[in-house]
């Protein structure tokens, strides 16, 4: 007998009360935490389980025009958007590429960027499309763009007994939005992946995910794209901007001096692609 | 806070003893003597303990059974009584699909998705559909032919 409490709260204010308990965990989809419960690198002493929240789910229209995606949001969810267009595809790119089908079913986007696995698909997507990461807490929300709730290597800016209630996304703009990712095998987290969001006139916003703690981007990338995105040698240059700034290391997946080496070649390409007109969503 | 859970499975309802980090493949296995989904993994990458959660394919090992209340499994027990599921076992049958049994209650299951999604895949959109179950045994070929042939028996 485990012992493990299982609590099912019907609303944030609950889930949140919960989860004041250091030994309580949030349960989202399950994809990431039941798998490390399985391999024994946790064990929560309770569970609360998201499932039952209304104020989490959902993708909904604001007012100015941008998009909020409920924390509980699958991922196979995301991928079906239609809202999710123009400069905005990036992110309905990124999470058609998470895993496979089954695991797509249920895993949230609230649930993989609290884990902020440097690997994973949405980090580079959410920066590279402008996020803001909505964070419940008992004393209130807070919201921070995407590229300052991710951290560290698995450390976002998510406090005790905080949790993230939605991601924001800006109005999108005529476009495109992109996410190419490099992987040993489908279904495997990302060796080397580019979030590219491209607007009609010209702005162009670009992020690196696996080669870090981090999804890696710079204005001074961005800028050396924006209004160039046919141009191999601007995307070049950005492509050796971002490897400077990138911190990689050797692991199974490849070696730090291999990723360094792909970035410029990844990003030539996602621009090329993202240039071409009229091109397929 | 309980440690019992009531579960609906196959279209029965029963009550099993579920702690907080009780997974669903742990109670089907070993409480419900539904043995089909499989321990392959049990970190969600292999798809042999797939089974269908209100319709879609997921994860048995990543699933808490506590969690699951109120929500219709489905797993290969209960495929006999469903048109696709049933013409998926005769094709998996009919071309060799099986060879040493473990991946397939859990391919059956996602193509059982993809047949329910789309009446006629095609090959490309039957491999991203199988794409969360593993096979080591077969090289993916047969199950492919299974499926076209289940898809092409359905759609008649």
């Amino acid at each position: 007998m485990s012992g493990v409490a299982f609590h099912r709260p019907r609303s944030l204010d609950e889930a949140l009360a919960l989860l004041a308990d250091e030994e309580a965990r949030p349960l989202a989809g399950g994809a990431s935490l039941v798998a490390m419960m399985n391999a024994r690198l946790l064990a929560p002493a309770a569970l609360v389980s998201l499932r039952e929240i209304p104020e989490l789910r959902g993708i909904t229209d604001e007012a100015d025009g941008g998009i909020r995606i409920g924390a509980m949001t699958r991922h196979c969810e995301t991928a079906a958007e239609g809202r999710l267009s123009g400069t905005l595809g990036v992110v309905r790119a990124a999470a058609g590429k998470i895993a496979n089908p089954p695991v797509r079913n249920m895993g949230t986007m609230g649930g993989s960027i609290s884990l902020a696995d440097p690997g994973a698909d949405y980090p580079a997507a959410l920066v590279a499309a402008g996020a803001v990461i909505e964070i419940a807490a008992k004393g209130g929300s807070r919201r921070l763009a995407a590229r300052d709730f991710f951290v560290d290597w698995y450390t976002t800016a998510l406090e005790p007994g905080e949790l993230v209630a939605a991601i924001l996304l800006p109005q999108p703009r005529d476009g495109d939005g992109l996410y190419h990712k490099l992987a040993r095998v489908a279904g495997d987290f990302a060796t080397v992946s580019v979030a590219l969001s491209a607007a009609s006139d010209g702005a162009v916003s670009v992020a690196i995910g696996g080669c870090g703690p981090t999804p890696v981007a710079s204005e001074a990338a961005n800028a050396a794209l924006s209004g160039r995105l046919g141009d191999a040698q601007a995307a070049r240059e950005a492509g050796e901007i971002l490897a400077g700034l990138a911190d990689p290391v050797d692991d199974v997946r490849a070696s730090a001096g291999y990723r360094r080496l792909v970035i410029p070649r990844m990003v030539v390409e996602a621009a090329a692609a993202a240039a071409q007109p009229a091109r397929a969503a | 806070m309980s440690d019992t859970c009531r579960l609906t499975v196959n279209g029965a309802d029963s009550t099993v003893a579920a702690e907080g980090d009780t997974t669903l493949l742990t109670v089907l296995r070993d409480q419900l003597a539904l043995t089909g989904a499989k321990r392959g993994c049990n970190q969600g990458v292999c798809g042999a303990c797939t089974v269908a959660i209100d319709d879609a394919p997921m994860r048995s090992c990543l699933s808490l059974a506590a969690n699951c209340e109120g929500r219709a499994i489905l797993t290969v027990e209960g495929l006999e009584r469903d048109p696709i599921g049933a013409a998926l076992q005769r094709a998996f049958a009919e071309s060799g699909a099986v060879q040493c049994g473990f991946c397939t209650p859990g391919m059956l299951i996602s193509a059982r998705r993809l047949l329910a999604e789309t009446a006629r895949p095609s090959d490309d959109a039957i491999r991203a559909g199988l794409s969360g179950n593993l096979c080591r045994c077969s090289g993916y070929r047969r199950i492919v032919d299974a499926v076209r042939r289940a898809a092409q028996e359905l759609s008649r």
